[in-house]
């Protein structure tokens, strides 16, 4: 049985605190599966070194790397794999609001992602503000060109949809939704196929 | 010349880890710290024992190896590794695209190490 003095405790306790707090968002079993394993490689380590000094529970701490290094490893695998089979919009754009600080294909992932969830809000918006302000809410042919949504002044602009800008802006809403989840998810899959870089390369050392 | 060095084995490194963990799973299952002493035995891998743990995390999540807890001698629980038929399959392909792929870079480098001997 490894038993640490009460300071060399509390020392251990510390460090797993400042892991649990680097560990984000990670479901609470994942968390104390991860905190486990972790109190228990200290502790082998220790029983392994003998009597059981400060110096060498820092040593032991120090080669296992600091928490705020660890812990967003823990995170960028199991942000990707909730991701990858979630209908979550906002955990679907956050994990590739993440991928996209690491890689081109990330980047342009977010970007068409934000594009069209922003598409599907603004079709849905319109569907909704359309009974409420029908005479400023349409899709609208101008002279300047077309534009779905408010329009201030609608002289000489001329409202095509008209009352269909309510089922039009539904569907197409929810197309865009449905049709831009469906894209992150699998550009998702794509990466982490690829096993996404989950961490700069310097904060390995 | 020494930053850009450190980053490129620090590259190197998680590259290879996935591959070296596999590998010392593959004579029969193991704990995290007997993991992380075959690997410091037999490689220039780990830097920071914690980056293993990550690893192991990842590929359970990927169904590659099973892990189970443990009591032991030693009076806390051990969580023990082992692979799974798919983790057997992908240790070996690998473990064949490594090879293929050290053979090649050696090839290319052949020449060089006379330089460096002189």
């Amino acid at each position: 049985m490894t038993i640490l003095d009460q300071p060399l405790q509390t020392r251990v306790d510390a460090y797993l605190m400042r892991l649990r707090r680097s560990l984000g968002e990670l479901p609470p079993e994942e968390v104390s599966e991860i905190l486990r394993e972790i109190r228990s490689h200290i502790l082998d380590r220790a029983a392994a070194s003998g009597e059981m000094t400060d110096e060498k529970l820092a040593a032991i701490l120090k080669e296992l790397g600091q928490p705020e290094d660890i812990g967003p490893l823990y995170q960028a695998d199991a942000m990707v794999a909730r991701a990858r089979s979630s209908f979550s919009p906002s955990l679907i754009l956050r994990t590739t609001a993440r991928w996209a600080t690491m890689s081109i294909a990330g980047f342009v992932s977010f970007i068409l992602g934000l594009f069209g969830y922003g598409m599907a809000l603004g079709l849905i918006i319109a569907a909704v503000m359309k009974p409420i302000m029908p005479d400023r809410v349409g899709a609208w042919a101008s002279n300047n060109g077309f534009t779905i949504g408010v329009q201030d002044s609608a002289v000489r602009s001329v409202d095509v949809l008209g009352w269909w800008m309510i089922p039009v802006g539904l569907i197409g809403g929810a197309m865009f939704l449905i049709g831009t989840t469906r894209f992150l998810r699998w550009m998702l899959r794509y990466a982490s196929g690829k096993r996404l870089p989950v961490l700069r390369a310097e904060s390995v050392n | 010349m020494a930053e850009p060095l450190d980053n490129w084995e620090a590259q190197i490194r998680k590259g290879w880890l996935e591959v070296a963990i596999l590998a010392t799973l593959w004579s029969g299952r193991r704990y995290g710290l007997e993991i992380i002493r075959a690997l410091e035995e037999r490689s220039d891998l780990i830097v920071a024992e914690g980056t293993v743990y990550p690893v192991l995390t990842r590929l359970r999540n990927d169904g590659l190896v099973d892990a189970e807890w443990e009591e032991s001698d030693s009076g806390h629980p051990r969580k023990y590794y082992s692979l799974t038929t798919s983790g057997k399959r992908r240790t070996l392909t690998l473990a064949k695209h490594s090879n293929e792929f050290l053979a090649k870079m050696t090839a290319l480098i052949e020449p060089l190490l006379k330089e460096i001997k002189r």
